[in-house]
């Protein structure tokens, strides 16, 4: 190459270079700047520039958010989106991917439509309908209840007959332990005191035919599935992992399929031949050859996973009282509800960012300890 | 490579010329001076009589042909997100639908919009309730705008027939109430229906009023001049009292796990006796004018369906009251400079907003009862007309808590009703929550 090409060819590139570089800095380098800037200032609202009223000082925001209980508990939603996603989403995509590629299951290209469909449709229809699904009154609770409640009164009615009792008879103890013990958790989760309860219940539905009894006492006694994961701690984040998983396993199955048919299927096929079982073509031949693929899916989940916030948004809002609440949904409660703080939401974004960075250095540490190479492939 | 020099120089040329062209437009267009107006609105595209609602924008937006209306709608939560968003920013729309207090405090306390006083004129502003036009009733303490209405926001709407039919009446007191639990739940039929899964509801549409009862009115005030703390005796027993709603069974910690959007539908459907809601929740059981369709039809409305205050509770001081606070309304944004065209094209909006035609239209609509005097109606719903009859049987109101005390407050509450309502907290665990919040937030307004 002469001189002078090389001169222009220098020259395109600057000139190809700069204009998306400017634009690169005012819309991503210019805002992670302002947010830090934020992050350590006073700022309540309104003008940003030209009111005069923006005052650095300092780290206290970030004290103040290592101190409070709401930022870690956010944080432990976060971590657990990242584990069902780096420990779900990858594997079980790989393995789907695996099955399809190697023909294991028929209709693989069916297969592949349908599970890469979720990652198509709006997160925002995905919690919406994945909300109606698990409401108290949804099809999955009417479903259960209906199932639980018909194969009590068949019991009930059972336990009545044995006693020949008719609605308005006098009660006899044997009649009602045998009752409880129908189901004497759900009699107990009804009922303080389940005899108690029971005797009144029937005093109160004296008016009831006999038919109409045990319908009535089978309602109240049957055991009650509510998908009431909202109201135990624990969990509470279990439905959205769930729907977290169903939504974008097909996203990687799509990548590491693609990855897959470029493998040298003559490598497969001399293994074969030299016996290797699919557990240890997987083993020895997919993964290995995947290993970039696997890198940049991983670091794709966990910056995705920090940033989950419409799926979570739309299915709970990150309620009730915050236990579903991740990093995205408290910055933005910070920021845009009740009462703004500016600086606080700002912090936690910069935490996000912070523990984002740290997860995917952890995840090049981890890949080189166990021999990986870097993603060149 | 010189080509290709020569031809991104072509691009950007051709691209900035392009620019340049659209700004020359845009000035051109403000030559002729056609003015436009942002409007930010509060409205839901989903609910009855949205369509009509937005004929009534358009019929202005032609009539006035030097006026362009650019209208944005939101609701709910979105709605006071972007409003959020837009004072964060300072770009503030030039009509913007807000709350007197509140969610809106901070547009009222920043004077981010005009005084209507003087903009719209005592002859103007008589025909409303004197109620609505008091100044000192809104944050900023001017009439930075104009509530269309008062609101009441407890309203226990009772499915009579319901009750009826399982031998029951509608209760009058909170042991009625709590009678009614096994039966129902026998049928399989929840007694109270509330939208718990959205924290504010709690809070607004039934809390507010228990408060009310159990405090009263000057206590909030008293508060947060630090002479009486939330951890006081009769707080805590309002407190102690949605703790009892739940452990009664009168609300079932389902409600928990229902959105907002769900509740209209399972109450019309019969899956609960008794829905707590606010009384702007009446137009969605109403006719649909375009559809001809309604939730629950008139004739239900008026055979199956009353509207009651929440019976009385055991230990209350201040019995009957139910929260209320004055409605939304629109302002215009202090940006636009005064005695402008645009500030004129501004009031012009808002006068035709709030004329008697528009207003009974809304009226009709059953969007809200109207705070202007002279409009009269004689087709309206049954649920309507149910409404004003129950705004008249009210004898004495509170406030409503996101009306009255700061968000820096006011979200800790909700939060701690729906950690009573889930179990995992106490009411004196609670209550000392929300005075912790109060302590900081009064240290920080010193």
């Amino acid at each position: 190459m002469d001189k002078t090409s090389l001169k222009e060819k220098k020259h395109a590139y600057r000139w190809m270079v700069i204009p998306p570089f400017i634009i690169y800095l005012f819309v991503l380098a210019f805002p992670v700047l302002l947010s830090i800037i934020l992050s350590l200032s006073d700022f309540n609202g309104g003008r940003i520039f030209g009111a005069g009223s923006l005052k650095l000082i300092g780290f206290g925001q970030y004290a103040k958010l290592l101190s409070d209980p709401y930022f870690w508990h956010a944080f432990r939603n976060n971590i657990y989106i990242v584990l069902i996603s780096v420990f779900g989403q990858l594997p079980l995509g790989l393995f789907l991917a695996y099955l399809i590629y190697r023909r294991i299951v028929r209709l693989g290209t069916f297969w592949q439509g349908v599970l890469y469909v979720p990652s198509v449709i709006s997160v925002i229809v995905i919690g919406i309908m994945w909300n109606l699904i698990f409401s108290p009154f949804g099809p999955l609770a009417e479903v259960v209840n209906d199932f639980n409640r018909s194969s009590y009164q068949n019991n009930l009615e059972k336990v009545l007959d044995n006693y020949n009792y008719q609605n308005g008879d006098a009660i006899e103890d044997a009649m009602i332990d045998d009752i409880i013990r129908i189901d004497s958790k759900a009699a107990r989760k009804a009922f303080d005191d389940p005899d108690k309860g029971i005797r009144e219940t029937i005093a109160v539905l004296s008016d009831d035919t006999d038919e109409q009894l045990v319908l009535d006492l089978s309602n109240m006694l049957s055991r009650k599935w509510s998908s009431d994961f909202l109201n135990k701690d624990g969990a509470s984040m279990w439905p959205i992992l769930f729907v977290t998983l169903w939504c974008w396993t097909g996203m990687y199955l799509i990548i590491f399929l693609a990855n897959m048919q470029k493998i040298n299927k003559e490598t497969i096929e001399s293994a074969m031949i030299d016996g290797a079982k699919e557990k240890s073509i997987l083993r020895h031949i997919i993964i290995p050859e995947l290993q970039g693929s696997i890198m940049n899916c991983s670091v794709l989940c966990i910056s995705g996973s920090l940033n989950s916030f419409a799926l979570i948004y739309s299915m709970t809002g990150g309620g009730p009282a915050r236990i579903t609440q991740v990093l995205a949904i408290y910055m933005y409660e910070k920021a845009f509800m009740g009462s703004p703080d500016y600086p606080m939401a700002n912090a936690i974004s910069m935490m996000m960012v912070a523990f984002s960075l740290l997860l995917i250095l952890l995840t090049r540490k981890i890949q080189k300890a166990f021999g990986g190479q870097d993603d060149e492939n | 490579m010189k080509k290709l020099i020569v031809l991104l120089l072509v691009f950007s040329v051709i691209t900035f010329a392009l620019l340049a062209n659209g700004a020359a437009e845009s000035q051109a267009e403000g030559s002729a001076e056609v003015i436009t107006l942002k409007v930010f609105d509060y409205a839901e595209a989903t609910t009855a009589g949205f369509e009509e609602t937005e004929a009534l924008w358009e019929k202005f937006d032609e009539e006035n042909t030097d006026i362009v209306l650019e209208k944005e709608n939101l609701s709910n939560e979105p709605f006071h997100q972007k409003l959020a968003a837009y004072v964060a920013a300072g770009t503030i729309p030039d009509i913007v639908y807000m709350y007197p207090g509140g969610r809106s405090a901070v547009i009222h306390e920043q004077k981010l919009l005009k005084d209507l006083k003087p903009l719209l004129g005592d002859e103007f502003l008589s025909n409303f309730l004197p109620a609505v036009v008091d100044p000192e009733d809104q944050a900023g303490h001017y009439l930075a705008m104009l509530p269309v209405s008062i609101c009441y926001s407890s309203v226990m709407y009772v499915n009579e027939k319901l009750l009826q039919d399982n031998g029951l009446e509608v209760p009058k007191t909170y042991e009625d109430l709590k009678a009614m639990v096994p039966k129902l739940k026998a049928k399989g039929i929840q007694t109270v229906l509330m939208a718990n899964k959205d924290d504010w509801v709690m809070q607004s549409c039934l809390y507010s009023t228990i408060a009310g009862r159990f405090v009263g009115k000057d206590w909030f005030g008293q508060v947060i001049e630090g002479k009486v703390k939330f951890t006081d005796k009769e707080f805590v027993d309002s407190l102690r009292f949605v703790d009892t709603l739940y452990k009664d069974g009168v609300l079932s910690r389902d409600t928990i796990q229902i959105s907002y959007g769900e509740v209209p539908g399972l109450f019309a459907s019969g899956k609960a006796a008794i829905l707590i809601d606010g009384d702007w929740r009446q137009s969605v059981f109403l006719t649909d004018k375009s559809s001809g369709e309604a939730l629950i039809a008139p004739e239900k409305q008026q055979s199956d369906i009353v509207l009651e205050a929440f019976p009385s509770i055991p230990g209350e001081k201040y019995p009957g009251v139910v929260s209320s606070t004055l409605g939304c309304g629109y302002g215009i944004s202090a940006a636009i400079p005064s005695g402008s065209a645009k500030e004129a094209a501004a009031v012009k909006l808002l006068k035709y907003v709030y004329s008697n035609e528009v207003q009974k239209t809304y009226l009709e609509l059953g969007k809200y009862i109207t705070s202007r005097t002279d409009v009269v109606s004689d087709s309206l719903e049954p649920l309507t007309l149910k409404m004003k009859e129950y705004y008249a049987s009210v004898p004495e109101t509170c406030y409503v808590l996101d009306s009255v005390l700061d968000p820096a407050i006011y979200t800790v509450i909700n939060k701690v009703l729906q950690e009573i309502g889930l179990g995992t907290k106490t009411p004196e665990q609670g209550a000392a929550e929300i005075q912790a919040a109060a302590d900081a937030w009064i240290a920080a307004d010193k």
